[in-house]
């Protein structure tokens, strides 16, 4: 609009203004950007290509080596230890996931029920422990959790685990340091969407059906459904790719995909495996992400997934 | 406009350089086990040659075999490893050759740790501590524990207490095969399946904790964590000298089967930013009452012949010194290469992800 | 009066969480004051381990790295990302896909898969040139890449917000563009940039994975020196120095709630 009744040639060196500006702004990011994350990448994708060296570095020829063995295919046939892993992976994110909403859920709702002063504190009380460090916090478990405490002393008494063992390290223990981690990021989108709650539409619908939990299916549900769905990617995404959590409250039952593919590069064992544990990793994430995406579309809320 | 770009270069090159500014003359980078040096010969070091030494520490050798391709090869000065990751640190050019006539000391070096069968003529190494890997158990808890695997493998022997096996693969593979009787330093591949499986039976146990490293296992044993772990005979005996109330009850072990005996080596990163003084810090450990201080402090034994009549009586007797026969029974733990350790990766990636 | 009940246990359930979300952080506090080396019972207060890290030379240095890291990289990302922030704000209207795309590629990316795909091609750029030298530098290089998308959508959301005419008024007002940064756009997005830079400074704080696979030999931050410390089995000390972490994110919670109060005033 600002363009009318321009020149034809103004009005293209005007653009062509507005495109050197575009680049001034946004190329040292994008470029920055592209050096020190497109192209790592890029190379990553290509050592799991490669061959496997004597020593676990990767090497020419190209092959398709590491997706064999990832698949689980070595010198001894097929077994299945990548496999247990990646369900291993796959079951602790749904779980986990699961666990996260149905704590989250209530919790959401409950903040948007209290008064407006008070909403913000709690928030930040969710919040919080968030803002530690991912390795103090799972430390904390490991006192927790340990042979001897009181939690492990009752749940042996209760006959959940076995005598004199502590319920860490345990695949239980990474689950529940899993929901812990990843908690407050399901609080906030879920209370975001609570707060927006159309409550004329709620009591409509309580004047129109009889139960309660029909009144929350019809009118609540679908309301804070983005929510759950922003929720759902916040922590089943990082969930999937953890390498803290398992490794340390799993103590070499729990390991999981991302423990998989650091041990490629960390234990010295195989850098081409690793890379394509990695490629795995993004393709699930991207499966995720467009999933998400879709199912949002359909629901029509054009409700975008801002982190 | 351009002054955007140049400060993005700017900032990009200052970062690059810092990176590369690191590595500055005056320093020593010692790569080395934890708990393994006394700081009193690093404040003697530093004060005879009027250097830093900057100290890092790894868990196991995987870990260090890690770090070094990760870029340590161009940051460290002295690593430390063990016998069997030498001949794939010689042949990866990870380490360069020393230069003996810098090392005058040599001559103190026993006999036997002279020409190794892990480097032959020993052009690359020069003998740190050596030692044995050996089964740490609560005796409280068992108080007629068998000098056997079996208080690891056995579910009869150890039905109902925690226990830990070693991070390093190939530590925990050797003790399956020495428990199946096939010898700790079994590289047979039939021997290593049925090790395996024995492993992955042994991980499914209610009572398995975790692979811990050496020197962790026998804080998760003073801590009550397990009951049953392997570790290093000279750490345990370090860290009983310690805290002696709570390592009273533990025990150290070596079982009949056999087990390991390792020498830890210095060697030279090919890389290394300060190799002269690496040659330095090597000769000022071989010197004979350095490296009594060094075994006096980490209670293992010496490879330093001259460093015999400085060496605290501890050092003499079990379990620094085995007994004889338990001597007979102890092994190196065999260099893998090729196709053998390709193997040996899978299987223990296959152990770890049942 | 069932919604009295049902609003008593949702109240009951709120407690409990809490409870479940500070037990962990309480018990790492406390047992930072026990006087025995135990995980499992509390025998006594104490500060010995407090003591023990006053001197601990590599305590000390993992802070100070910690602290460079994180102040050099949040200032270098906030250079970069307002620039994007004001780029992407001024050219909405054009189809900017390919730039959206990639400022949220180092936010979905895994953090494995970030860290390791650095860490093997810092190792093959040394490798070839003999620039990029794992270390502080590199994890700079890291921090910077995933704090800029933060920045720049922090910024680009404070611009939206702003009443376009603004834009139009700061034109007439000041001459050059120069003048406009310095007096018009850096004042109105100020807070914007000041929660920019305390969001980077937290993200890189608090980052473990991909400082880890990015370090060198010196360059340990506190989380590196924690991880290693409990890989190592030395607990005690660890509870002090996270005890020492925790109180800081305290302070920072406080601080954060007066000035939300203050803001709503």
């Amino acid at each position: 609009m600002a363009y009318t009744g321009v020149t034809p040639s103004a009005r293209s060196r005007g653009m062509v203004r507005e495109a050197r500006h575009l680049l001034l702004t946004v190329a040292p990011g994008a470029t920055w950007i592209v050096i020190f994350l497109v192209l790592p990448s890029a190379y990553l994708m290509g050592v799991a290509f490669m061959t496997n060296g004597p020593y676990g570095l990767p090497e020419m020829p190209l092959s398709l080596e590491s997706f064999r063995r990832l698949a689980g295919f070595g010198f001894l046939g097929w077994s299945p230890g990548n496999l247990y892993t990646l369900l291993r992976s796959l079951w602790q994110t749904l779980v986990s996931t699961g666990l996260v909403v149905i704590v989250a859920y209530p919790i959401a709702y409950y903040i948007s029920t209290c008064r407006a002063r008070w909403r913000p504190i709690m928030l930040l009380l969710v919040v919080v422990p968030s803002w530690t460090n991912q390795v103090i916090r799972t430390f904390g478990w490991m006192n927790l959790l340990a042979p001897g405490t009181p939690l492990s002393n009752l749940a042996e008494g209760l006959g959940f685990i076995a005598p004199n063992m502590g319920l860490y390290p345990s695949n239980f223990a990474v689950t529940l340091g899993l929901v812990y981690n990843f908690l407050p990021f399901m609080v906030l989108p879920l209370y975001a969407a609570f707060e927006k709650l159309d409550t004329a539409q709620v009591e409509a619908a309580q004047d129109l059906f009889a139960s309660p939990v029909r009144a929350f299916w019809h009118a609540v549900f679908p309301q804070t459904l983005p929510g759950l769905l922003a929720g759902i990617v916040l922590v089943a995404i990082p969930a999937f790719g953890m390498y803290v959590i398992p490794e340390l409250l799993g103590g070499g039952k729990g390991m999981m995909l991302g423990n998989l593919v650091a041990n490629q590069f960390a234990g010295g064992a195989n850098w081409p495996l690793g890379a394509a544990g990695a490629i795995l990793m993004l393709i699930a994430t991207f499966i995720g992400l467009f999933a998400m995406r879709r199912i949002g579309k359909r629901l029509g809320g054009g409700e975008e997934v801002v982190i | 406009m351009t002054i955007n770009k140049t400060a993005l270069a700017l900032s990009v090159g200052a970062v690059m350089f810092a990176g590369s500014l690191q590595a500055q003359e005056n320093k020593l980078y010692l790569f080395n086990w934890t708990e393994y040096m006394d700081p009193e010969i690093i404040e003697a070091f530093e004060e005879k040659y009027d250097v830093e030494v900057v100290q890092n520490y790894f868990n196991s050798l995987p870990e260090m075999f890690a770090k070094l391709n990760a870029g340590g090869v161009s940051q460290y000065d002295i690593i430390v490893p063990s016998n069997y990751y030498v001949p794939r640190l010689i042949q990866t050019g990870l380490v360069q050759k020393l230069d003996k006539s810098k090392l005058e000391n040599l001559d103190n070096v026993m006999e036997q740790f002279r020409d190794p069968a892990f480097d032959p003529g020993a052009e690359y190494t020069a003998p740190y501590q050596w030692g044995t890997t050996g089964i740490v158990y609560n005796s409280e808890t068992f108080p007629d524990a068998p000098k056997s695997w079996s208080l690891l493998f056995d579910p009869e022997v150890n039905p109902d207490h925690p226990f830990a096996l070693m991070g390093d693969g190939q530590v925990s593979m050797g003790g399956a095969c020495a428990y199946l009787g096939h010898g700790y330093d079994c590289t047979d591949m039939n021997a290593w399946k049925e090790a395996a499986r024995l492993l992955i039976d042994t991980k499914g146990r209610d009572t398995f904790s975790g692979f811990t490293d050496g020197t962790p296992a026998l804080q998760q044993l003073a801590r009550g964590v397990t009951h049953v772990g392997l570790s290093y005979n000279g750490d345990y005996l370090f860290f009983k000298d310690e805290d002696p109330e709570t390592f009273e009850n533990l025990a150290f072990m070596i079982p009949d089967e056999g087990a390991e005996m390792w020498v830890d080596s210095m060697l030279i990163p090919s890389e290394a930013p300060n190799p002269g003084m690496a040659h330095k810090f090597i000769d000022f450990i071989l010197d004979a009452e350095v490296g009594a201080q060094l075994s006096n402090y980490n209670y293992y034994a010496s490879p330093n012949a001259a460093a015999a009549p400085y060496l605290d009586e501890v050092l003499t007797e079990p379990p620094v010194q085995p007994s004889d026969e338990d001597m007979e029974r102890l092994r190196f733990t065999p260099s893998l290469e090729g196709d053998a350790l390709q193997t040996f990766q899978q299987l223990w990636s296959e152990v770890q992800s049942r | 009066m069932r919604k009295r009940t049902f609003k008593r246990c949702l109240t009951g359930f709120w407690w409990f969480t809490l409870v479940f979300l500070y037990l962990p952080l309480a018990v790492v506090v406390l047992f930072s004051f026990n006087a025995s080396n135990s995980a499992a019972t509390f025998t006594g207060i104490s500060l010995r381990w407090y003591g023990r890290l006053m001197g601990n030379e590599e305590i000390l240095s993992a802070f100070a790295n910690s602290m460079i890291l994180a102040i050099t990289s949040s200032v270098i990302a906030l250079g970069i990302g307002c620039r994007i922030g004001y780029g992407m704000y001024r050219h909405r209207h054009r189809k900017l896909g390919w730039l959206i795309v990639l400022i949220y590629l180092p936010i979905v990316l895994p953090d494995i898969v970030f860290g390791i795909s650095e860490m093997a091609f810092f190792v093959q750029i040394h490798r070839l040139t003999g620039l990029l030298q794992p270390g502080l530098g590199t994890m700079i290089i890291a921090h910077v890449t995933f704090q800029i998308p933060f920045v720049a959508l922090i910024v680009y959301s404070r611009f939206v917000g702003l009443d376009p005419t603004l834009f139009e008024a700061a034109k007439d007002l000041y001459a050059t563009p120069i003048k406009r940064v310095v007096h018009f756009m850096l004042p109105t997005i100020k807070p914007a940039l000041i929660s920019a830079f305390f969001l980077s400074f937290t993200l890189s704080v608090d980052d473990f994975v991909i400082s880890f696979f990015t370090a060198g030999p010196e360059s340990a931050t506190l989380p590196i020196y924690i991880w290693g410390a409990i890989k190592k089995g030395v607990s005690p000390e660890i509870n002090a120095i996270a005890t020492l972490m925790i109180g800081a994110v305290a302070i920072a919670a406080v601080i954060s709630l007066v000035f939300s109060r203050r803001r709503q005033a």
